[in-house]
C-alpha cells in the first residue's frame, strides 16, 4: 500500500513537471505555401458581393489603441455596406508576431498585420505579403508623400514592402530646471558622447551624506539605443549593407563605434554619473519624470507623457552622434502595416490597401500624430494645421522634425534588416550588462555577443533558403 | 456462502472491468494532458525548427550534444540549482521557524497564524509586481531604508550579484504562506497525548521541538521539500515579472530558458526548448528520485 502511494506521488510530481514542458507548439505543416505577390486591381471589390471584412492585428495600447480605433471607425463609416475593418489587439509586437507565426502554420492569418520594425526581415522572409509597392505600381499610386527616410526603412531592393504606419525617433531628454540649478544652459544640448558624458557630471548631484540625489544621465538597458547610436556614427549594424543590399549574414556591432558606446555607457554608470535602471523601459522612464536623472534617452512617443507627468521644464534635443563628426543620423523606429497574400480573397487584399492609404493619407497621420506623438509618415501632415497648431502647443517636438529633415537617407540610416534582429538587440542588451558588471571590456562583450548570435543568423537563413 | 468457482472467476474479472472503467476518466485525461504533450515534446527535441516555428527536418540528439557543449546551458543550470536552494531552504526552515515560535501561547497568536498565511493568497502576478515596487532603483522602499542606516542603493534586479537572492526573496515570502499552513496542520494533528507526555517528563521549550514537535512534523516537512523543489524547479512568473532571467543571464533559470528559446524574441526554436524541457523532466524525477530514496529513510510516519 504505502508502496503504491509513494509510486503515485512520483508520478505526479512527474505530471507536474511536464505541464511546464507540455506548451512547447503546435503542430502543422510548414507553410509559406508559395502566394502570389501580385496585387489585385480596383476591380477585385466591384466584383465582390456584400460586405469585405478585413481582420486587423495590431500592437497599441492606451490612447495610441484609442486613436486608432477611431480612424478605423471613420474609415468603416465611409465604406459602410463594403469593407469592414476589424481591429484586434494582439499583444505587445514580440507576442503579435509569435502569434503570427501560429497563424502562418494554421493558415489562418489576418488580412492585415502590423509588425515592429525590427521584424521587417522576417516577414520579407515569411513569404506571406503583397508588397505594398505591388499595389503602387498597379494603380499607379505615388508614394512620394512618404516621409523619405521612413520609406528608406521599409523598403528592400528600392521597393515598399510594408507601409509605415506608426514611426518614432529616439530623443535626447532632458531636465531643463536641473540645467539651469548646474548653471548650465539647456539650449546649448551636448551634441556627441564625450560632452554627454561631461555635462552628465556636472549634472550629477550628492547631498551632504554623499548620497547621489540626482544622476546626470539614465536611460534603460534598451539595444535600440545602441543600434540608433551605431547610425548616429555613420557605419553599419550588421554587414551587406545593413542587410539592405544583400541578405546580412553577420552582425558587425562590435565594431570600434560599437564598443566605444557601450564602454561610454557602462563607464558613466561606474563612475557613477548615470543610474543603471535596467532593461525595464518603465522604470528608467519614472527616474526621468521623478527627477533623479537629468538627461535621458527615449522615443518621441512618450514625449507628451513626459510633458504631462513631469513637475520641471522638459527639453528636447537631437539624439547625439558618437563623436562630432559623425555624418549619420538616427534611424526610424516603430511598425509598418503588412497585406496578407496566401489564402486571403482578391478582394480581401484589396480592401486592406484601401485601407493602407486611408490611415497614411495627409489628415488621418496628422490627427495620428497629434493624438499620440508617432511621427507622421506623410510629409504634407505637417502643414496641416491642426498639426501646426499642436507642434506650436509642444515645440519640443520640433527637434524630432527638425532632426528627420537633417538626416540623409543611406544605409547606416536606414537600420538594419535581419531576421534574427530581436535576438541581436537582446545580446547587445547582455552586452552593456556585462560591462556594466565589469565582467568583460565592452569590444569583448560585442564580440561574444556577435559570435554568440552567428548560428541563429545562420539557421534562419538556412531555413530561409 | 458457497460460492461455484466459475461465478469467482466472473466476479474477480468483472471487478477488474469494474476498476478499469472508474480508471478510465483519468487514464485518459493522463493521456491526453501528459502523455501526447511528453511524447511531442520529445518529438520536438529531435527536430529543427521552420522560420514559424513549426518542427522541419530530423537532427536526431543534435539539441542534446548541443545543450550540453554550451556554457551558457550549463550556466543556466547552476543558477537553477542556485536558485531552487536558496528557496526550498530558507522557505522550509523559515516556516519552521514561525510555526514553533506561534506553539507559545501568546496573545493574538491566532490573528499571527492567519497573517503568516496570508501570502498563499497573493498570486504570482500581483506578489512580484508588489515586491518589484520594493525593489525599484529610483523609488524603492528597500532602497530607501537602507539610505537611512547610510548604506548606497544596491541593484536589487538590476545587478547581476544581486538579482538572484532577490527573486529567491520574493519566492521565499510568497511559498511562506503555503509552508505555515501545512506545518501548523501538522502541529494541530500531533497527538495530545504525546506531548503532555512529554511534557510530564520535563521537557519543554526547545527540548519539547527538538525531540517530539519536530520529529514528528517530519512527514509534513518531507512534502513541503518535494513540492518546494518541484515548485522551484518550474517557477516562472517571478522571474518573467521582475528581472526576464537578466542581467546578463544571472536569473536564467531552466524553464525561463525554455520559454526563451520558445517564445521570447521571436526566436521560435521549439526544437532547442523542447530538449531543455526534457531536461527539466529528468531534473525534477532525479531530484524527487533523490528526496524518496534518501529523505524519506529518515521520516518517521506516526
Amino acid at each position: 500500500m504505502k508502496k503504491s502511494a509513494r509510486a503515485l506521488a512520483a508520478l505526479l510530481v512527474a505530471g507536474l513537471s511536464l505541464t511546464a514542458c507540455g506548451s512547447s507548439g503546435d503542430s502543422g505543416s510548414g507553410a509559406g505555401s508559395g502566394g502570389s505577390a501580385d496585387a489585385p486591381g480596383a476591380q477585385a471589390l466591384d466584383q465582390a458581393s456584400g460586405v469585405t471584412t478585413v481582420e486587423f492585428w495590431h500592437s497599441m495600447t492606451g490612447k495610441n489603441a484609442d486613436v486608432l480605433n477611431g480612424l478605423v471607425s471613420q474609415f468603416n463609416a465611409a465604406h459602410q455596406g463594403r469593407i469592414e475593418v476589424k481591429a484586434q489587439f494582439q499583444g505587445k509586437y514580440d507576442e503579435l508576431v509569435t502569434k503570427y507565426k501560429a497563424a502562418v502554420q494554421q493558415k489562418g492569418t489576418p488580412a492585415l498585420v502590423q509588425v515592429y520594425d525590427i521584424g521587417t526581415r522576417f516577414m520579407i522572409d515569411s513569404r506571406q505579403t503583397v508588397p505594398a509597392q505591388a499595389f503602387a505600381d498597379e494603380d499607379g499610386y505615388s508614394l512620394d508623400d512618404l516621409d523619405p527616410n521612413i520609406r528608406n526603412y521599409y523598403s528592400a531592393n528600392g521597393k515598399l514592402v510594408s507601409m509605415p504606419f506608426n514611426s518614432s525617433m529616439p530623443l535626447l531628454y532632458l531636465n531643463t530646471d536641473a540645467f539651469k540649478e548646474a548653471g548650465l544652459d539647456p539650449a546649448q544640448p551636448p551634441k556627441d558622447l564625450n560632452e554627454l558624458a561631461d555635462l552628465a557630471k556636472k549634472l550629477t548631484k550628492k547631498d551632504a551624506d554623499g548620497k547621489t540625489v540626482r544622476y546626470g544621465f539614465g536611460a534603460a538597458v534598451y539595444g535600440w539605443f545602441v543600434e540608433e547610436l551605431i547610425a548616429e556614427s555613420g557605419t553599419m549594424y550588421c554587414d551587406n549593407d545593413n542587410g539592405r543590399s544583400d541578405k546580412a549574414g553577420k552582425v558587425v556591432f562590435d565594431s570600434a563605434q560599437g564598443a566605444q558606446i557601450v564602454q561610454w555607457w557602462a563607464d558613466l554608470v561606474k563612475g557613477g554619473y548615470a543610474a543603471n535602471t535596467g532593461r525595464v523601459t518603465d522604470d528608467a522612464q519614472a527616474a526621468f519624470k521623478s527627477g533623479t536623472v537629468a538627461m535621458h534617452l527615449e522615443s518621441t512617443g512618450v514625449l507628451r507623457g513626459y510633458t504631462e507627468a513631469a513637475k520641471f521644464g522638459v527639453g528636447t534635443a537631437p539624439f547625439p552622434k558618437v563623436t562630432a563628426a559623425d555624418q549619420g543620423g538616427p534611424a526610424i523606429g516603430g511598425a509598418s502595416l503588412w497585406i496578407s497574400g496566401p489564402g486571403h480573397s482578391d478582394a480581401e487584399k484589396r480592401a486592406a490597401w484601401e485601407f493602407e492609404k486611408f490611415l497614411t493619407g495627409p489628415e488621418q497621420q496628422a490627427a495620428w500624430h497629434t493624438g499620440t506623438g508617432y511621427f507622421p509618415v506623410n510629409k504634407k501632415s505637417l502643414d496641416d494645421p491642426a498639426d501646426k497648431e499642436w507642434v506650436a502647443k509642444y515645440p519640443q517636438f520640433q527637434t524630432a522634425i527638425d532632426q528627420l529633415k537633417a538626416t540623409k537617407p543611406t544605409p547606416a540610416t536606414a537600420g538594419c534588416l535581419l531576421g534574427v534582429m530581436p535576438q541581436a538587440r537582446k545580446g547587445v542588451e547582455t552586452a552593456i550588462e556585462q560591462t556594466i558588471a565589469g565582467s568583460k571590456t565592452a569590444q569583448q562583450a560585442l564580440s561574444d555577443a556577435a559570435k554568440a548570435l552567428q548560428p541563429a543568423i545562420e539557421s534562419y537563413n538556412s531555413s530561409v533558403g | 456462502m458457497p460460492t461455484a468457482p466459475h461465478t469467482a472467476r466472473r466476479s474477480r474479472w468483472g471487478e477488474h472491468g469494474l476498476a478499469w472503467a472508474f480508471l478510465l476518466p483519468s487514464l485518459v485525461v493522463f493521456a491526453l494532458f501528459i502523455g501526447y504533450p511528453l511524447g511531442r515534446t520529445i518529438y520536438l527535441s529531435g527536430h529543427a525548427n521552420d522560420l514559424f516555428g513549426a518542427p522541419s527536418r530530423y537532427v536526431g540528439a543534435k539539441h542534446y550534444t548541443d545543450l550540453l557543449s554550451s556554457a551558457d546551458f550549463g550556466r543556466t543550470l547552476v543558477t537553477t540549482g542556485l536558485f531552487t536552494l536558496l528557496t526550498v531552504v530558507p522557505g522550509v526552515l523559515g516556516a519552521l521557524v514561525l510555526v514553533l515560535l506561534l506553539e507559545n501561547r501568546i496573545r493574538g497568536v491566532r490573528l499571527l497564524r492567519s497573517a503568516f498565511a496570508l501570502p498563499f493568497a497573493f498570486s504570482v502576478a500581483s506578489a512580484s509586481v508588489v515586491f518589484a515596487v520594493f525593489f525599484n532603483p529610483a523609488s524603492g522602499v528597500l532602497n530607501g531604508l537602507l539610505s537611512h542606516v547610510g548604506l548606497g542603493p544596491v541593484g536589487w534586479l538590476t545587478d547581476s550579484r544581486y538579482a538572484l537572492v532577490s527573486v529567491a526573496l520574493t519566492t521565499v515570502w510568497m511559498n511562506l504562506g503555503y509552508n505555515v499552513l501545512v506545518l501548523s496542520a501538522g502541529i494541530a494533528s500531533i497527538p495530545g497525548e504525546i506531548v503532555e507526555a512529554a511534557r510530564i517528563d520535563g521537557a519543554s521549550g526547545l527540548r519539547l521541538s527538538r525531540s517530539i514537535t519536530v520529529p514528528m512534523l517530519g512527514p509534513n516537512l518531507f512534502f513541503l521539500t518535494v513540492v518546494s523543489t518541484v515548485h522551484a524547479l518550474q517557477s516562472f512568473g517571478q522571474i518573467h515579472i521582475l528581472t526576464k532571467g537578466g542581467p546578463d543571464g544571472s536569473t536564467r533559470t531552466l524553464v525561463y530558458s525554455v520559454y526563451e528559446k520558445a517564445f521570447a524574441y521571436n526566436s521560435s526554436d521549439f526544437g532547442t526548448a523542447s530538449a531543455q524541457a526534457v531536461v527539466l523532466l529528468v531534473v525534477v524525477l532525479a531530484c524527487t528520485a533523490v528526496q524518496f530514496g534518501v529523505l524519506e529513510r529518515k521520516v518517521h510516519y506516526a
